[in-house]
């Protein structure tokens, strides 16, 4: 819809037409697959780390001591973020955001922008929460290396949640060439 | 493959039924029946791009631009197919169920999946032609 006018665009700076709408489509359905298995990854890394800290126990060979450290709510907090936000982003209409006058009235490319800057803060936001756990729950605290897993399982679910996030956005405006080269 | 007979049809059912096999032995072996959830993962897992496959509007708008539910049905099987590989990992990582259990939910989870996929590559034409 918004193919012919981007072509003389004076503010488009890269800009190199996608030759192939088949190899795009082929594109858009294995980056769709990775973003849900990448979505899947992530909250089952952290569900690994939830489910190890629920059936934790003391070293065998010296039964008398617990664990030092569980996972507790403070952990969910950054994935229920990162989760959020990611629902936001993929909520805005693309071609809102990406600005076209003649396809919406400009305030609701304003709101379309604000609520995506939102989702994004929301991700951000996410990712910061988890390093910062991990850094002052785990790190800071000097457990062993079994419980500092807890920290990197969280950081890697919201790395991937973001990761998931791109590649579903990426994938999805492959069909718009401007995304397509921004992406490369 | 327009003529896939009915060779095919048997092979399949037979790799199904292996499939099943491995992920019942692996309940049984150890008598921890959790396994078993990840064969009704993998039977559900093409169910979202099965059932949101036909909200994707005519076959004129889906022949250059995905739309949305089709993208979703995509997403959740994708997500369904990661989390049966993950789930007897993650079990198997908590000492909830024995390695061999996990090694053997997987590799029959994989066959059971395998097969819904070369079956449904297998009779796509004849599909078609129906519709």
């Amino acid at each position: 819809m918004s193919l012919p006018r981007s072509n003389y665009d004076p503010r488009r700076v890269c800009l190199a037409p996608f030759p192939s709408w088949s190899l795009g489509k082929h594109k858009r359905t294995m980056g769709i697959y990775l973003a849900g298995g990448l979505f899947a990854l992530a909250n089952w890394t952290f569900l690994d780390a939830a489910i190890l800290s629920a059936h934790a126990h003391a070293p065998y060979d010296d039964p008398q001591i617990p664990p030092p450290v569980h996972v507790s709510f403070v952990d969910w907090v950054p994935g229920i973020s990162s989760l959020l936000g990611l629902l936001i982003i993929n909520l805005i209409d693309k071609d809102r955001v990406r600005g076209d006058e003649g396809f919406g009235d400009a305030r609701a490319v304003w709101r379309a922008r604000l609520i995506l800057f939102i989702g994004f803060a929301l991700m951000a936001g996410g990712l910061a929460g988890s390093v910062t756990v991990l850094v002052l729950k785990y790190v800071l605290k000097e457990y062993a290396e079994q419980y500092q897993y807890y920290g990197y399982a969280n950081v890697s679910q919201n790395v991937a949640l973001m990761l998931s996030a791109v590649v579903l956005w990426i994938s999805q405006s492959v069909s718009g060439e401007y995304e397509y080269n921004l992406s490369i | 493959m327009g003529h896939a007979g009915i060779k095919t049809v048997i092979l399949l059912s037979f790799v199904l039924a292996v499939g099943f096999l491995m992920i019942i032995l692996s309940c049984a072996l150890w008598s921890n029946w959790l396994p078993l959830l990840v064969a009704l993962i993998f039977v559900l897992a093409p169910l979202p791009n099965a059932v949101f496959a036909h909200c994707g509007g005519d076959d004129f708008t889906t022949d250059y631009e995905g739309s949305g539910p089709v993208d979703l049905g995509r997403f959740l099987t994708a997500t369904v197919v990661v989390t049966g590989f993950a789930l007897p990992l993650v079990l198997a990582h908590s000492e909830v169920i024995r390695p061999g259990a996990c090694a053997m939910s997987i590799i029959g989870g994989g066959l059971v999946y395998g097969t819904i996929i070369a079956y449904s590559a297998a009779f796509k034409q004849e599909e078609s032609d129906y519709e």
